[in-house]
């Protein structure tokens, strides 16, 4: 009797041991701890603050980037697509005059849904493969951010700061104010992000994407609109980066029509990272979060390693291709286990 | 494939011979008239655009684009989705490394050749190693083999100024010109004769287009296909670090950016030139076609004055369409 159960439990504890989840988990706790302890005030308000901060826009980045990866395509164009939201914003307000903050928002989110139909309608409609289409669109979202702003700059109306430090945004009334000085602004974007997922997981969109991502094939044989779903998907991954964009202004006043360019790569990273097949239809969006924070603590831990600024890039593309390949390579390894196991 | 072969083998008796070349040769036809559309728009909109010496400067320039389309369009016939991001950062690692062997001087071009072929080759087997035999997506390797290459430029530039002069044999190859001919042309026609050979008439090119085609029946034929797709990959950064060599000596001396703006024309190359992406074929001369029609686009573009802005919108849009009229497959159910 006691041996059973005991028996059971070792293959149970193993079955959890071979989720993708559980070992994105650990290697997020792991990589937690170490910067908590590298970090002397990791666990003070601050520093909290400033890791947040620092993470949001990934976060925002990778859950999108992981709605269409589980549909069964994959977005080059996320990095483009984030800066000309944010030379969007930057070329209609004024900073003389607060309403314009208003317009800013309203057009930049009616640019952030055409670039998801764009790109949807050659996904989905035309059945242009997604890695091929996205690479041309990213270059048609550089080329229209390089025409309204060739070089770095622009203004931005006061207020703009609440996405990304609420106590020092002027002209917002009080009670604003008190809320953001409780809950942080970039954590905000990401509940938002995470709520809209929720809202649509729960939808009969939510149950297409997968089945979209796993056969489109099959999927399109029970009658569901393929196309119309992997549009949405394109669709819900620009409204994550509308809001990464909103940060972004939030915190530098400003538009870049380059400064996405290096987003894409890493935002794809984390959701590999957080074990999201990149074969589509399988994998939690909310794994994508895990993901981005386990590369946020790896670039953080870098950070402490002082390492030269010149070794950045080559550091980090190295951590990229060397995470990508380790998961794959574990979900392979993963998948001959359990393959033995039921046998 | 083979049933479009019937199809054709059947068209000829059935219908005209000129018609039949006229559908055999259709995406060549319609880059020969893309390029004349655009040179022809050129005329009439900017005065003095459709010259002998402005064609053959055009072509001078596209020759680069060309050159590196070649690296794309080996990776892109051995199938897979496979694409290779980083040839231009190759070409600019190679170029600032081996600026400084040559340091101006005829004797060192050999060593320098070496070189360029070694890191180009090491390059190419890592990308190929990783799309090969660890199966990650082509498109994600080497964008992040292109952030480390990228990194390794940085490193190596960081704190100090590139030093060294290219041969002067590389300057007389791809700068200056014999009579009218810009001499990057008669690289370029070589280059061209010997990849239609090896693509054409060797046994090696025989089984990447069979990869290419269809990966299983190759397999089934006894293909290494996993080999087959990392050689592609080595070429293409072989060849990418010799082109390295050739910017250069265009140049005449080497600078962090010089490669990385050609990466996104060699793709779009390719695509103007109707080569598949899925895999499987490949026709240098129409790609050649392809990156003189891009060249074209960009003179006109900066004619006009739109500077970057306009050239990566333009080749963005151009892209784009041109992925609707050939790629895209939404009549096949």
């Amino acid at each position: 009797m006691n041996k059973i159960t005991n028996a059971s439990i070792g293959s149970s504890i193993k079955k959890i041991g071979l989720k993708q989840e559980f070992s994105s988990m650990l290697i997020l706790f792991v990589m937690f701890t170490i910067t908590a302890i590298l970090q002397d005030n990791f666990f003070q308000p601050n520093s909290v603050v400033r890791n947040i901060n620092a993470f949001a826009p990934l976060i925002l980045l990778a859950m999108g980037q992981a709605v269409v990866i589980i549909s069964g395509g994959l977005d080059l164009s996320a990095g483009a697509a984030l800066s000309l939201l944010t030379c969007v914003l930057t070329y209609v307000m004024r900073q003389d005059e607060p309403i314009t903050g208003v317009y800013a928002i309203v057009i930049a989110f009616a640019v952030a849904v055409l670039i998801g139909v764009i790109n949807g309608i050659g996904i989905g409609y035309l059945r242009i493969p997604p890695v091929i289409l996205t690479f041309a669109t990213s270059y048609i979202w550089l080329g229209a951010a390089l025409f309204i702003r060739p070089t770095p700059g622009g203004e931005s109306v006061k207020w703009f700061k609440i996405f990304y430090d609420t106590k020092s945004a002027e002209g917002v009334p009080a009670f604003v104010k008190a809320i953001g000085s409780v809950f942080q602004p970039a954590l905000v974007l990401v509940l938002v992000g995470c709520l809209i997922w929720y809202v649509i997981s729960k939808t009969k969109i939510g149950r297409y994407i997968y089945a979209v991502g796993s056969s489109n094939d099959s999927a399109y044989a029970t009658g569901i609109n393929t196309a119309k779903v992997q549009m949405m998907a394109c669709i819900i991954n620009s409204v994550f980066i509308f809001l990464a964009a909103l940060f972004f202004v939030g915190q530098n006043q400003s538009g870049d029509a380059r400064m996405g360019d290096p987003m894409t790569l890493r935002a794809i990273a984390a959701v590999v990272v957080g074990g999201i097949a990149l074969t589509g239809g399988r994998g939690s969006v909310y794994l994508a979060i895990v993901g981005a924070l386990i590369l946020s603590f790896v670039n953080k831990i870098i950070f402490f390693a002082d390492i030269p600024n010149a070794y950045q890039t080559l550091v980090s593309g190295l951590i990229i291709i060397v995470a990508i390949a380790g998961s794959v390579a574990y979900s392979y390894i993963n998948k001959k286990a359990v393959g033995r196991e039921s046998k | 494939m083979d049933t479009m072969k019937n199809l054709n083998d059947m068209s000829i008796a059935q219908k005209g011979s000129l018609s039949v070349m006229i559908d055999k040769n259709k995406k060549t036809i319609v880059a020969f008239l893309l390029i004349i559309f655009l040179f022809i728009l050129g005329e009439i909109v900017v005065s003095n655009f459709f010259s002998v010496g402005q064609v053959l400067l055009t072509i001078k320039l596209s020759s680069f684009i060309a050159l590196f389309a070649l690296c794309q369009m080996i990776v892109i016939a051995a199938g897979g989705g496979g694409l290779d991001l980083s040839v231009g950062f190759t070409a600019t690692l190679t170029a600032i490394l081996t600026a400084v062997l040559m340091d101006g001087k005829n004797e060192n071009l050999l060593l320098a050749i070496l070189v360029a072929l070694a890191i180009g080759a090491v390059i190419g087997l890592a990308n190929g190693a990783l799309v090969s035999y660890v199966k990650l997506p082509p498109l994600v390797v080497t964008m992040a083999m292109a952030s480390i290459i990228q990194g390794i430029i940085n490193v190596y530039t960081a704190g100090k100024s590139i030093t060294g002069k290219p041969a002067p044999i590389l300057q007389t190859l791809a700068a200056q010109s014999t009579g009218i001919f810009p001499n990057i042309l008669f690289v370029l026609i070589f280059m061209a004769v010997i990849v239609m050979i090896i693509l054409n008439k060797t046994r090696w090119g025989l089984k990447l287009f069979g990869v290419g085609t269809n990966e299983t029946n190759a397999y089934l034929s006894g293909v290494d296909v996993k080999t087959v797709r990392m050689v592609a990959f080595i070429i293409s950064g072989a060849v990418a670090g010799l082109i390295g060599l050739l910017l250069i000596g265009n140049m005449g001396t080497a600078f962090k950016d010089m490669g990385s703006s050609y990466v996104m024309p060699s793709i779009a190359a390719v695509v103007v030139g109707g080569v598949s992406l899925a895999g499987g074929e490949g026709n240098y001369f129409r790609v050649i076609l392809g990156s003189i029609f891009l060249q074209t686009l960009t003179n006109l573009l900066v004619a006009l004055g739109w500077g970057d802005a306009g050239k990566w919108l333009g080749f963005g849009i151009v892209l784009f369409v041109l992925l609707i009229a050939y790629v895209s497959d939404r009549r096949k159910r």
